[in-house]
C-alpha cells in the first residue's frame, strides 16, 4: 500500500514539466506537495519493504535489484526535496527526473516479485479463470531462483511438474488415452514428443511446443487443455521454469506425486502432562495449540455438556430431572461418571449409532434392488453388533468375511440388465470395502488409472477379484480388455491372498489380513470417523480420503494406537473422546460451510453441528410428542425383541420419508459418510407447514393443554425438556403472548414450533 | 465436492433473499425484480418444463405413425404397424396418430425429434432407463446422480426466489418401484438444497405452498413473529453468528418469503378463469401443465410433469394398448398444446423450453431393439385373438418421438426419421440422452464442461461431458 503514493513522484515530474513552459505559483505548490508526499513515502516503503524482507526471508535476483534501487530512489527522491526547499529549481529538476527513472525500474522489478517475472505478458488472456488453488510450497523457489538447485529441489519441482500434468493433460495424453500419439506421463514419452514432433526443448520454453500450446488465448484452436480449462499463472510459471533448467528428471525411484498417509501404526510419545492437563488427547492438542498460538478456553457448563454427551452418544435430549441432578452433583469426576452411564445404556447407544453405521454400510429397511430381490439387509446383525460392542476388528471381519446376516454390505446392489463393468457387484464391494475401512478412492481405478492417486486399474481388478468366484476380465472404461489381473492386496505388505482358494477362503484372508494391528490405516480410518462424528470435523478431512493431511498426525496416530490397544473398543474411543478438556471447550463457529472442510482448518475446539435428521425427530418426540407411531417401525428387519428395547418409536427405525429426507437422511444406495449441517428452503418449507410435523403438533398440543393448566407451567416444562433449562423472564413473557394465559391448542403448536426452530434446539452447542 | 462454476449462488441467493423480502415489504411485484440477474447474454431459455410420459410412449401411436391396419379378430401381430389413422398436422407432409390434432395444429411453434434412441441397458426396466433419461447417468453409479432439474437448479439458482428452483409435479412415491423412482428424483451429491420441491397432486399444489391447513395468515404472522422473537433472546445468540446458523435463519426467512408472498397464488388453481381451467382438467396431467404454466409465469426455473408412473399404468401398456392410448391423448392432447398456446400469447414461449418425451418406445413385436434383443417381458401371442391384444405392448429403445418447443427451439421443424417398416427404427439423425441434456443445458447457458468434483473425480453433467448440443434443432 505504501507504494502507491510514490507515483506521485511522477506527477510531481509532469507539473514541473509543464511549468517549464508556463510558469505559474499554483502549479509550483501542487509540485512541491506532490514531491513532498512522494519522497515521503518512499521512505515509508523502504523502510516496510526491508522490514517484511525480513519477516518473509525473500532472497533472489529481483529481490536484490529491487531493494538497491527503490533505496537508491528513495534517497534521490529526498534529496530533490531538499533541492526544492533551497529554491535550486534546476538541480530539483535533474533529481527529479533521475528520480522517476529510479521509481519505473525499482517498480519493474517489484512488480516481478509481487506477481511474477511475466507479469507484463501474462496480462488479459485467461485472466478471468477460476482462481488458483492453495498450492504444495514446495516449488515456491521458483520465481525467484537464479542458481544451480539441489538434489530436493530437483525432486520437488519434478513433482510439481508431474502433478500439473496429472490434472491437467492425464485425461488426454496418458496410457489411458493418448491424443495425437502425445504421452505426458514419462520422462521418455515427453521428451519423444507426438505426431507433431518434440514438445519440450530444455533450457528453451520459448521454444518448446508445450508452453506455446498453454499459453495461447482461451478460444484458439490450438489451446491447450482443449476443454475450455487453462492453466494457471503459476503452472505455467512452474513448466517454463522446469523447462528453463534443462527439464530435469531425476533417476531412480520416482516420488509419487501424491501423498500417501503411512500404513503402518505409530505410536507417538505422549508429551509429558501439565498443572492442567493429564488426558493423552489433551496433550496432543495441547501441543498443537502451543505450534499454532492457540489458547485453551474454559470447559462448557455442565447444562451444555449434558445435552452434548447425551446426543453424542446416545442421539437424545437429556431429562431436565438429569441435568438438575448432574447440575447439582458435586463429585469432580462427574463428567466420566455420565459418559460411562451413556455408554452402558448399550440400546440406547445402538439405536442412535444405527444411523451412522446405517449411512456407511448403505444399509436401509427399504429397497433397493430394482426387481433383482431388493436389498441385501443388515439391520439385525449391526444392531446386535453395536448393542453388545462388537469390537471394531470382528466388526470389520464379518462384514467382509460375512455370515448370512452380514453379507448385505458386500453383496452391493444388483441391477437388472447389465451394467457398467466399474459397478458389477465385485467391484462395489471393492470400492466400498476401500472406501468405509481404508478410508481410499477406488472409484476412479476401477475404469482407469486413477489421475488423482497412484491406484492403478489393474490394483482395483486385482481387488475386485478377491470378492469374484471368478476372475474378473479388465474392462478399461467399460471395455474389455482381454486381460485379467490376479487377486491382490491393495497393500501387498498385509498378505498375500490365495489365488486359487474358494471366494469364502479369500474373504477370509482378505478379512485376517485387513484387521491386523499392523494395518494402521484401517484403525486410523475409524477413530477419524469417529472423531469427526463427536467434533464436527475429521483430524482427516474428508473422512473418505485417509491420505489428506492432518491436522495433528500425533493425535491421529496416538488414537488409533490406544484403539487397538484397548482392544478395538469403539465405547472406550468414544469415551476418550468425549471426557477428554478438547471435547468440553467452547464449540466453535465457521463463517462459510467450506471452512470446515479448508486445507488450512485450525482446530480451536468442535465444530458447531446441526442436529441429524433421526437427532432433531427424537427430539421432538422426547421433548413434545413421539412424531412416529409404534407401526411406522420396520420391526420385520429388527431382532424378535427390539419392541421392548426402544423407548420409542426412533427415527433410526422408520422408512424414511420425505421428512427425514429433507432434514438430510440419504438415500443409502451409495455409501455415505457425512451428512451436511446446512439448512435449506425445501427444508425450512418441510418444517413449516409439512404434514409430519404440522400432525404431531396437532396432537401433540391436545395432550399438553391438558396436562397444563397454565401457561407459564407450560412455558416452564416446554423450555426444561426440549433446551435443557429455564425459560428467561422474556420469553415467558413472549410465549405467553401467544398462548395466552390459560394455553390454548393452537398457541401451544406454534410456541413448539418456533421453539423447534431456533438455532439454540437445533445446534449442537 | 468443489464449485468449478463461475458464479457463487450463495451469494446470489443471499442477495436475491434480501432484495424479495425488502421488495416484498413494498408490496412490489418480484417477479420482474430480478429477472436482469439472470438473462445471459449467451442463453435462449431461462425455464425448462418437461412433459413426462413415463412408462414408454409408443412413436407408432402418437407422433411418429405408420400405416394403419385396423383390428380383426385372429389378425397376424406383425402387421399391425398403428393402430390409429394418421392425420395431417399444422406441418405439410406431417402427420401424427388420431387423437392428437390440438398438438398437431401448434407444431409451427416447435420442433418435432422422431429419432430418440433410447440406451440398450440389456434388460427392460422402466425405472432404470428413466433413471438414465432424468440424470444422463446409467444406473448404478458410485456416487448418488443429480437429476436434471437439481443441476439447472444448482446453476442457475430459482429464477424468482420465491418459487423454488424445481418443481416436481404429479409422482407419488407410494407405487410400485418407489425405491427406483427416488433414486433419480434426487439432487444427489449436489445436495438436498437443489433437489425437487414435490408436489404429487396439482389441485393439492397450494397446501404445499400455504401455511399449514386450518391457520389463517393472522396466525401464521404471530407465529413467525415469536420465532424471530425467541431467536433474538435465546441466550445462545452471545455464541455469535456462524453458518449453521445463519443459514437456518435463512431458509426460514426464504420459506416465510414463499409462503407469504403474492406468487404463491400461482399455486391455487382455483383462480384460474373457468374457461381455461375446463381446457386443462383432463386429470392430473392436464392440471399439472396448469400449474407449470401458472409457475412458468411467476418465474419458475425447472418444472417436471409426468402422467405419473406407475407399473402397468399409464403409458405402460403390457394390454389393451389401443384402448388405453386413446385415454392417454386425451389426458394429454388438450393441456399440452394449450401450454404452448398460452406460454405464446403471453410470450413466454421464447424463453421457455418446453420437452416432451418419454423413456423408450413400445413396439408389438420387438422387445429392446432389432439387433439386441432382450428378455421377453410380454405375453404378445403372434396372432390377435382378442382385441386386448391390439396394441404397442413390448418396450422398443430403438426409434422415439420427443417434442420440444421454445426456449430458442426451431419452429415447425422436424429431426430425424424412422423406418416405415418394421422394426420401425431411427434410420436418419439419431440422437441420444446426452444430446438431449446438453441441448437444454446449451439454451439455457449452462457451460458444456460442467463438473463438479466429487471424491476427488469430476461429474460432469453428461458423462465425461462428451454431451454435444445437437445445434440443428436451435435457431
Amino acid at each position: 500500500m505504501v507504494h502507491f503514493p510514490i507515483g506521485l513522484l511522477l506527477v510531481a515530474l509532469l507539473l514541473e514539466l509543464m511549468d517549464w513552459r508556463r510558469k505559474s505559483a499554483a502549479l509550483r505548490d501542487a509540485t512541491a506537495i506532490v514531491t513532498w508526499v512522494g519522497a515521503g513515502s518512499a521512505l515509508l516503503a523502504v523502510v516496510f519493504g526491508l522490514l517484511l524482507a525480513d519477516s518473509e526471508d525473500a532472497s533472489g535476483t529481483s529481490f536484490e535489484i529491487h531493494k538497491w534501487s527503490g533505496i537508491a530512489t528513495m534517497t534521490l527522491a529526498v534529496a530533490a526535496t531538499f533541492a526544492l526547499r533551497s529554491r535550486n529549481r534546476s538541480l530539483f529538476r535533474s533529481l527529479l527526473f533521475v528520480t522517476v527513472f529510479g521509481v519505473s525500474f525499482a517498480g519493474h522489478y517489484g512488480a516481478m516479485l509481487t506477481h511474477g517475472d511475466d507479469y507484463l505478458s501474462s496480462v488479459l488472456p485467461s485472466s478471468s479463470e477460476p482462481k488458483e488453488p492453495a498450492g504444495t510450497d514446495e516449488a515456491d523457489f521458483v520465481l525467484t531462483n537464479t542458481g544451480a538447485l539441489s538434489p530436493e529441489q530437483v525432486q520437488n519441482l519434478n513433482v510439481e511438474v508431474r502433478t500439473i500434468l496429472a490434472h491437467n493433460c492425464y485425461s488426454c495424453h496418458s496410457e489411458t488415452k493418448t491424443k495425437g500419439d502425445l504421452r505426458l506421463d514419462s520422462k521418455e514419452a515427453i521428451m519423444k514428443g507426438g505426431e507433431g514432433g518434440p514438445v519440450v526443448v530444455p533450457n528453451h520454453p520459448d521454444k518448446s511446443e508445450i508452453i506455446r500450446r498453454i499459453t495461447l488465448p482461451k478460444g484458439d484452436k490450438e489451446a491447450m487443455p482443449t476443454k475450455g480449462k487453462r492453466l494457471t499463472e503459476r503452472e505455467v510459471n512452474v513448466l517454463k521454469f522446469w523447462i528453463e533448467k534443462g527439464a530435469l528428471w531425476p533417476d531412480g525411484q520416482q516420488k509419487s506425486i501424491y501423498r500417501v498417509a503411512a500404513l503402518e501404526p505409530r505410536t507417538p510419545a505422549v508429551p509429558a502432562a501439565t498443572a492442567e492437563l493429564n488426558k493423552p488427547v489433551d496433550l496432543f492438542v495441547n501441543a498443537y495449540f502451543k505450534k499454532n498460538n492457540v489458547t485453551w478456553k474454559s470447559a462448557v457448563d455442565d447444562r451444555l455438556y449434558i445435552r452434548r454427551v447425551y446426543l453424542d452418544i446416545i442421539g437424545l435430549l437429556p431429562p431436565p430431572e438429569k441435568v438438575d441432578a448432574f447440575v447439582a452433583d458435586t463429585r469432580p469426576d462427574k463428567r466420566e461418571v455420565l459418559a460411562r452411564e451413556l455408554l452402558n445404556r448399550n440400546d440406547d447407544y445402538a439405536q442412535h449409532w444405527m444411523s451412522f453405521w446405517n449411512d456407511a454400510l448403505r444399509n436401509d429397511y427399504t429397497g433397493t434392488g430394482y426387481i433383482t430381490g431388493g436389498r441385501f439387509d443388515i439391520t439385525k446383525w449391526l444392531y446386535s453388533s453395536l448393542q453388545s460392542n462388537k469390537p471394531y476388528n470382528w466388526f470389520v471381519k464379518e462384514l467382509i468375511s460375512p455370515n448370512k446376516e452380514s453379507e448385505g454390505f458386500i453383496k452391493g446392489i444388483k441391477w437388472r440388465g447389465t451394467i457398467n463393468s466399474s459397478q458389477r457387484t465385485e467391484m462395489q464391494a471393492a470400492q466400498n470395502v476401500s472406501q468405509v475401512f481404508l478410508g481410499l478412492n477406488l472409484k476412479c481405478a476401477s475404469c482407469h488409472d486413477s489421475f488423482v492417486s497412484d491406484w492403478k486399474l489393474a490394483d482395483a481388478y486385482a481387488f475386485a477379484n478377491i470378492f469374484a468366484d471368478t476372475l474378473l476380465e479388465i474392462n478399461h472404461c467399460d471395455k474389455p480388455t482381454g486381460k485379467i489381473a490376479g487377486t491382490k492386496m491393495l497393500f501387498p505388505e498385509l498378505g498375500e491372498i490365495s489365488v486359487d482358494a474358494p471366494t469364502e477362503k479369500r474373504l477370509r484372508q482378505l478379512a485376517d489380513y485387513l484387521v491386523q494391528p499392523k494395518d494402521g490405516r484401517l484403525y486410523r480410518t475409524v477413530v477419524n470417523r469417529v472423531w469427526a462424528q463427536l467434533m464436527g470435523r475429521g483430524i482427516v478431512e474428508p473422512v473418505d480420503v485417509m491420505d489428506n493431511v492432518p491436522w495433528s498426525e500425533d493425535l491421529l496416530d496416538w488414537l488409533a494406537s490406544d484403539f487397538v490397544a484397548n482392544g478395538y473398543d469403539m465405547k472406550k474411543l468414544i469415551y476418550t473422546i468425549v471426557t477428554s478438556k478438547t471435547y468440553q471447550l467452547p464449540s466453535t463457529s465457521v463463517k462459510e460451510a467450506g471452512d470446515i472442510m479448508a486445507n488450512d482448518f485450525k482446530f480451536t475446539g468442535m465444530v458447531r453441528r446441526r442436529l441429524s435428521a433421526e437427532q432433531f425427530s427424537d427430539a421432538i418426540s422426547i421433548a413434545f410428542k413421539p412424531m412416529y407411531s409404534d407401526s411406522a417401525i420396520m420391526y420385520k428387519r429388527l431382532p424378535e425383541d427390539i419392541r421392548q428395547r426402544l423407548p420409542f418409536a426412533r427415527a433410526a427405525f422408520v422408512k424414511n420419508d420425505p421428512f427425514l429426507t429433507s432434514l438430510g437422511r440419504p438415500n443409502r444406495e451409495t455409501v455415505s459418510t457425512s451428512r451436511t449441517s446446512q439448512a435449506n428452503l425445501l427444508q425450512a418449507l418441510e418444517l413449516t407447514n409439512g404434514n409430519k410435523f404440522t400432525e404431531t403438533l396437532k396432537s401433540g398440543s391436545k395432550e399438553w393443554k391438558a396436562k397444563y393448566q397454565t401457561s407459564d407451567s407450560l412455558v416452564t416444562a416446554l423450555y426444561r425438556k426440549a433446551l435443557g433449562r429455564t425459560p428467561l423472564p422474556k420469553e415467558i413473557a413472549a410465549a405467553k403472548k401467544i398462548l395466552g394465559p390459560a394455553p390454548s391448542e393452537e398457541g401451544i403448536q406454534d410456541l413448539v414450533w418456533a421453539i423447534a426452530l431456533v438455532p439454540e434446539f437445533q445446534l449442537i452447542y | 465436492m468443489t464449485m468449478q462454476s463461475k458464479w457463487n449462488r450463495r451469494e446470489f441467493l443471499q442477495h436475491a433473499s434480501a432484495a424479495t423480502l425488502a421488495a416484498l415489504a413494498a408490496g412490489a411485484p418480484v417477479s420482474n425484480l430480478l429477472s436482469s440477474c439472470k438473462s445471459k447474454s449467451n442463453s435462449s431459455a431461462d425455464t425448462v418444463i418437461l412433459l413426462w410420459m413415463a412408462g414408454g410412449m409408443a412413436h407408432t401411436e402418437t407422433f411418429d405413425p405408420k400405416l394403419y391396419t385396423p383390428f380383426e379378430k385372429d389378425m397376424e401381430g406383425n402387421r399391425v404397424l398403428s393402430t390409429f389413422k394418421s392425420l395431417p398436422t399444422k406441418l405439410d407432409g406431417i402427420h401424427f396418430s388420431e387423437g392428437l390434432q390440438s398438438i398437431g395444429n401448434v407444431m409451427d411453434k416447435g420442433t418435432l425429434i422422431r429419432s430418440y434412441v433410447a440406451a440398450d441397458m440389456g434388460h427392460i426396466l422402466h425405472s432404470r432407463h428413466q433413471y438414465h433419461w432424468h440424470t444422463c447417468y446409467e444406473p448404478p453409479q458410485t456416487v448418488a446422480a443429480p437429476h436434471i432439474g437439481s443441476w439447472i437448479a444448482k446453476e442457475l439458482g430459482p429464477k424468482n426466489p420465491v418459487i423454488p428452483a424445481f418443481v416436481d409435479i404429479g409422482q407419488r412415491f407410494t407405487v410400485g418401484e418407489a425405491e427406483e423412482l427416488k433414486a433419480f428424483h434426487t439432487a444427489g451429491f449436489l445436495g438436498n438444497e437443489f433437489g425437487p420441491f414435490f408436489i404429487p397432486d396439482p389441485s393439492q399444489g397450494l397446501e404445499s405452498v400455504r401455511p399449514p391447513v386450518g391457520m389463517d395468515a393472522k396466525r401464521f404472522e404471530r407465529r413467525n413473529q415469536l420465532y424471530n422473537e425467541l431467536i433474538n433472546n435465546s441466550p445462545v445468540g452471545e455464541f455469535g453468528s456462524d453458518y449453521q446458523r445463519e443459514s437456518l435463519k435463512r431458509s426460514m426467512e426464504q420459506a416465510y418469503a414463499l409462503l407469504n408472498s403474492p406468487e404463491s397464488k400461482a399455486f391455487d388453481l382455483s383462480t384460474e378463469p373457468k374457461k381455461s381451467y375446463d381446457i386443462y382438467n383432463t386429470g392430473k396431467f392436464g392440471l399439472g401443465c396448469l400449474l407449470a404454466r401458472r409457475l412458468t409465469e411467476q418465474g419458475a426455473r425447472f418444472i417436471s410433469v409426468t402422467t405419473e408412473y406407475e407399473p402397468f399404468k399409464g403409458w405402460d401398456t403390457h394390454e389393451n394398448g389401443h384402448t388405453r392410448l386413446e385415454e392417454m391423448k386425451k389426458q394429454i392432447d388438450g393441456p399440452v398444446a394449450q401450454l404452448i398456446k398460452d406460454l405464446d400469447e403471453k410470450g413466454l414461449l421464447d424463453r421457455t423450453m418446453v420437452v416432451l418425451a418419454s423413456e423408450f418406445s413400445r413396439d408389438m413385436m420387438v422387445e429392446g431393439r432389432p439387433d439386441a434383443k432382450v428378455l421377453e417381458q410380454v405375453a404378445q401371442p403372434d396372432i390377435l385373438s382378442d382385441l386386448k391384444f391390439y396394441g404397442m405392448h413390448r418396450h422398443f429403445t430403438d426409434g422415439c418421438s420427443m417434442l420440444m418447443f421454445g426456449g430458442g427451439i426451431k419452429k415447425g421443424f422436424v429431426y430425424g426419421k424412422t423406418a416405415d417398416e418394421r422394426p420401425c427404427k431411427t434410420i436418419e439423425n439419431p440422437i441420444k440422452i446426452d444430446g438431449v441434456h446438453q441441448t437444454i443445458y446449451h439454451a439455457l447457458g449452462i457451460a458444456e464442461d460442467t463438473q463438479y468434483e466429487v471424491e476427488k473425480r469430476p461429474f460432469y453433467t453428461t458423462p465425461d461431458g462428451k454431451g454435444k448440443a445437437v445445434m440443428e434443432l436451435l435457431s
